[in-house]
């Protein structure tokens, strides 16, 4: 025991911190804060990272916006408020994706949605005699029951997500196509039989002649999403299920009932952004929403989700949506091919996806 | 020649994490044929030196020799290529693969086509798994092989790769005592072989029986290196905490009361009989308020089936006989209903079962009983801060906050969150199966006191364990388990360590329960 206390003591005393306690005081006392400044840094930065990249892509846009009379044409309240509109569709269903992920799950049937909402909005209001209430209702009811049945057969049958929502994705395609005869409906607004009511384009308004309306409700189900995330017990147990769904369990968390809810959720906010579809483009084709369910996740991972559930933020799936509908817009503002701007969306998901693997490995 | 240098001399071994020294000059020496133990609580430095041997750090402070030759270790290869072995406290086996597969991953026996040789593969795995001393089929996929004999695959797999030095972390944790001695018996072959083992366990009793020298860590720094010969358990346990420890037992003054849990003939026909389980039948026992009942019994006996019936997270399947709690019919169909009635469940593997461990303490503390700190779906966060609070100093949760990630704690602080979270229910039977596993000494006799104080309070408690020291030392009652049923049952002072591994171990068919 005795020879033990030998060893034990010099070995403190490394050449390094001797070294460097000669510099100034100064020096030497940032030099020890520095590498928990540093972790600190880099969790603000992992934990705000859509915000980060956000304002990294706004301030290249504004550096690389085209001019016109001496107006930065990006900066124009017109263009940002065009910006926030045409990401108001994606970040509708981004916000439901993001709960599906947080459990955990994926929800690939939202693009298919879209596009049955939006041809069964215009077909109701055509065709059948709707007035606006009855079929946005009648629509966004559809909407969550699909959703909620294959959250029930994602749960009871212990089947994937990914492929129960893979198949509901074939069907609500499919419901589409025959609900509108394989055909787009264009809206004639008008009274009388043929025509949609005059009430509908609202979704072509704009609030106070600036924000538009789509963006607005878009806002809101962010808000709303936010507010549910942070506050409820029902957002508890989301994390609890992504992060560990057996533990959850044996924690007496009620997983089928939340799943149900889940997807129900993402079904809703699915058919809400196709109603929106059909009003911006005044038609509603069965062929609408395709590929949106892969620009949603994207949103989502840029926002930095993680795709095995547990821990993400809507916040982040909003910063994810806006900094893909910068990089477009600045992108066209600047005429880049379309093509193009695939390949930098693509870079930008990698690079997203990079620093989430940064994080899980800095833990 | 060898035995003129030891095989491993470990010389100022020092190493830092982010200016955090978790490593101070440590020295630790192991002979041809020895078996050294490690030990040290949680957080002592175990892990790290082991690390540093098995070149996971590309960098630390101080000399490895082996053979009295210098020699790097900065990658997993070097330290593979010097006979250093590792076989984990999480096995690093492929689940679906066979056993002759795992045993030549990634070094397959080529034939003259580039093609992998079955059959010469299929040989030499039986070759090594004899030397290993066990006898499963090489075609067998490890899921399908019990704990024991996977640890067993992994002994033969470091032989394999010519391991002169084989670090075993914790490899009891997860053996029933039986399994215990064939290691043991393995472990001695090798020692004869002239292979050294590092030896890390909580099992201070093992130590006995197969080490030869023990190095106790403490914060970081060598404590001392003594002959386990002439070395006392107390001893050990007083380098390793640093003080006298007191009773590791305490003894509580909690009296019996009323009936709590009841049950007769209780029995689980499972809807499809899983292999490997042993379900309840024809159990009959009570567990009075302020009682500690022990379950015992071997790995597969069915006291994990036992507890997890009664949770509601068993097999699925039909109940029979009765299970009563406070004289109303239990309902346990779900763990959701088995909260609601009281009972509360600490599971045996804390973190595929018990904890979300990327969520943070308060998250996991709260989450069994979220409406109570809830109104209208929304949290009443400031009333759950002050429970989660609460319960961390009450269960002296060591961690900087409770925002902390419980991934980041310690197996022993992790314990106690799925403690804290359980009692947070207000439970009145507390269900718990293997409370101590992977935990340190000091956080051992924390829980011990906890259960202790606990049945004071008249919770009624229900312990399986395969560690029958433990049971000894906390239970007032115990019964042991074969097969799913209740072969014995002895009071805490008829009960001994052999008589309770008779029972659990006699051959004598079972007769169905009266």
């Amino acid at each position: 025991m005795s020879d033990v206390d030998g060893p034990g003591a010099p070995a403190p005393a490394t050449a390094g911190s001797g070294a460097s306690a000669g510099a100034a005081p100064g020096g030497r006392g940032r030099g020890l804060q520095m590498p928990k400044g540093r972790a600190q840094w880099l969790e603000l930065l992992f934990r705000f990272q859509s915000l980060f990249g956000l304002l990294a892509v706004f301030i290249a846009a504004i550096v690389f916006s085209p001019a016109r009379n001496g107006e930065l044409l990006f900066l124009t309240t017109e263009n940002l408020a065009n910006i926030v509109r045409s990401v108001s569709e994606i970040g509708i269903i981004a916000v439901g994706m993001t709960f599906v992920i947080l459990i955990g799950g994926i929800d690939l049937s939202v693009g298919a949605l879209v596009g049955l909402a939006a041809s069964g909005v215009a077909v109701l209001l055509m065709e059948n005699d709707y007035g606006v209430v009855p079929a946005v209702a009648l629509v966004l009811l559809i909407g969550t029951a699909f959703g909620a049945l294959q959250g029930l057969i994602s749960s009871r049958l212990a089947v994937q997500s990914f492929i129960v929502t893979l198949a509901g994705l074939q069907v609500a395609r499919g419901l589409a196509r025959i609900w509108a005869e394989g055909q787009g409906v264009p809206l004639a607004y008008g009274s009388g039989k043929g025509h949609a009511p005059e009430s509908f384009s609202v979704l072509n308004e704009r609030l106070l002649g600036l924000l538009p309306v789509p963006a607005l409700i878009f806002i809101t189900v962010g808000a709303v999403a936010i507010f549910v995330l942070r506050r409820t017990t029902f957002s508890r147990h989301l994390y609890a299920i992504g992060g560990n769904e057996r533990a959850a369990r044996l924690s007496g968390v009620p997983i089928g009932r939340i799943k149900v809810a889940v997807f129900a959720i993402s079904g809703f906010l699915a058919a809400l952004a196709g109603i929106i579809h059909a009003g911006q483009l005044n038609q509603g084709s069965p062929n609408d929403g395709a590929g949106y369910e892969l620009d949603a996740i994207a949103a989502v991972v840029i926002g930095g989700t993680s795709l095995f559930g547990g821990r993400g933020t809507v916040a982040g799936t909003l910063g994810g949506a806006l900094l893909l509908g910068i990089l477009n817009n600045i992108l066209a503002l600047n005429n880049v091919d379309a093509n193009v701007q695939l390949l930098i969306k693509g870079l930008v998901i990698v690079a997203a996806a990079a620093l989430l693997t940064l994080r899980s490995s800095n833990d | 020649m060898a035995s003129a240098a030891p095989l491993l001399e470990m010389r100022g071994i020092a190493k830092s994490f982010g200016g955090v020294r978790a490593l101070r000059g440590v020295d630790f020496t192991l002979a041809h044929g020895e078996v050294h133990a490690l030990l040290g609580e949680n957080g002592a430095g175990k892990s790290t030196l082991i690390n540093v041997l098995s070149g996971v750090f590309p960098d630390y402070e101080g000399g490895v020799e082996i053979d009295g030759r210098p020699v790097e270790f900065h990658q997993p290869g070097q330290a593979q290529a010097h006979g250093v072995a590792t076989i984990h406290q999480e096995l690093d086996l492929v689940p679906d693969m066979s056993v002759a597969e795992n045993l030549f991953l990634g070094r397959e026996p080529r034939d003259r086509l580039r093609l992998v040789d079955r059959r010469r593969m299929h040989r030499e795995a039986k070759a090594l798994l004899e030397r290993a001393g066990v006898t499963v089929d090489t075609g067998r996929s490890i899921r399908s092989l019990r704990v024991g004999e996977r640890q067993l695959v992994e002994i033969a797999k470091a032989l394999g790769l010519e391991a002169r030095i084989i670090i075993m972390d914790e490899p009891t944790s997860a053996l029933a005592d039986v399994e215990v001695e064939q290691l043991f018996r393995v472990v001695r072959d090798l020692r004869g072989q002239g292979v050294g083992v590092i030896y890390i366990s909580h099992r201070l009793e093992e130590l006995e029986q197969i080490a030869d020298r023990a190095t106790v860590l403490r914060d970081g720094s060598l404590v001392g290196t003594v002959d386990i010969a002439g070395t006392s358990r107390r001893e050990i346990i007083g380098m390793m905490v640093g003080q006298p420890l007191q009773d590791l037992f305490p003894k509580g003054e909690a009296t019996a009361g009323e009936d709590l849990l009841v049950l007769e003939d209780f029995t689980l026909a499972p809807r499809r009989p899983r292999p490997g389980r042993a379900e309840p039948r024809g159990v009959t026992l009570r567990v009075r308020r302020g009682e500690i009942v022990g379950l015992a019994g071997l790995m597969g006996s069915g006291r994990t089936e036992l507890l997890e019936t009664l949770f509601g997270s068993g097999s699925p399947g039909t109940v029979e006989g009765t299970a009563a709690l406070e004289g109303r019919p239990l309902d346990a169909s779900s763990a959701r209903r088995a909260l609601a009635a009281g009972i509360g469940f600490v599971p045996e593997d804390r973190k595929d079962l018990g904890l979300v461990l990327g969520a943070s303490i308060s998250s996991n503390v709260t989450l069994a009983a979220l409406q109570a700190f809830a109104r209208g779906g929304l949290m009443r966060r400031q009333q759950a801060n002050r429970a989660v609070d609460q319960s961390m100093s009450e269960l002296s949760i060591k961690a900087p906050g409770r925002g902390t990630a419980v991934s980041a704690l310690s197996g022993g602080n992790q314990q106690k969150v799925v403690f804290a979270k359980q009692l947070l229910t207000r439970p009145k039977l507390l269900l718990l199966d293997e409370p101590t596993r992977g935990v340190d000494v000091g956080a051992k006799a924390e829980i011990y006191r906890l259960l202790n104080s606990l049945a004071e309070e008249g919770l009624g408690i229900l312990v399986a364990s395969s560690e029958l020291p433990e049971l000894l030392g906390v239970c007032d009652r115990i019964l042991v388990l074969r097969a799913g049923v209740v072969v014995a049952e002895m009071t805490a002072a008829e009960a001994t360590q052999e008589r309770l591994l008779e029972a659990a171990t006699s051959s004598e068919p079972i007769k169905e329960a009266a």
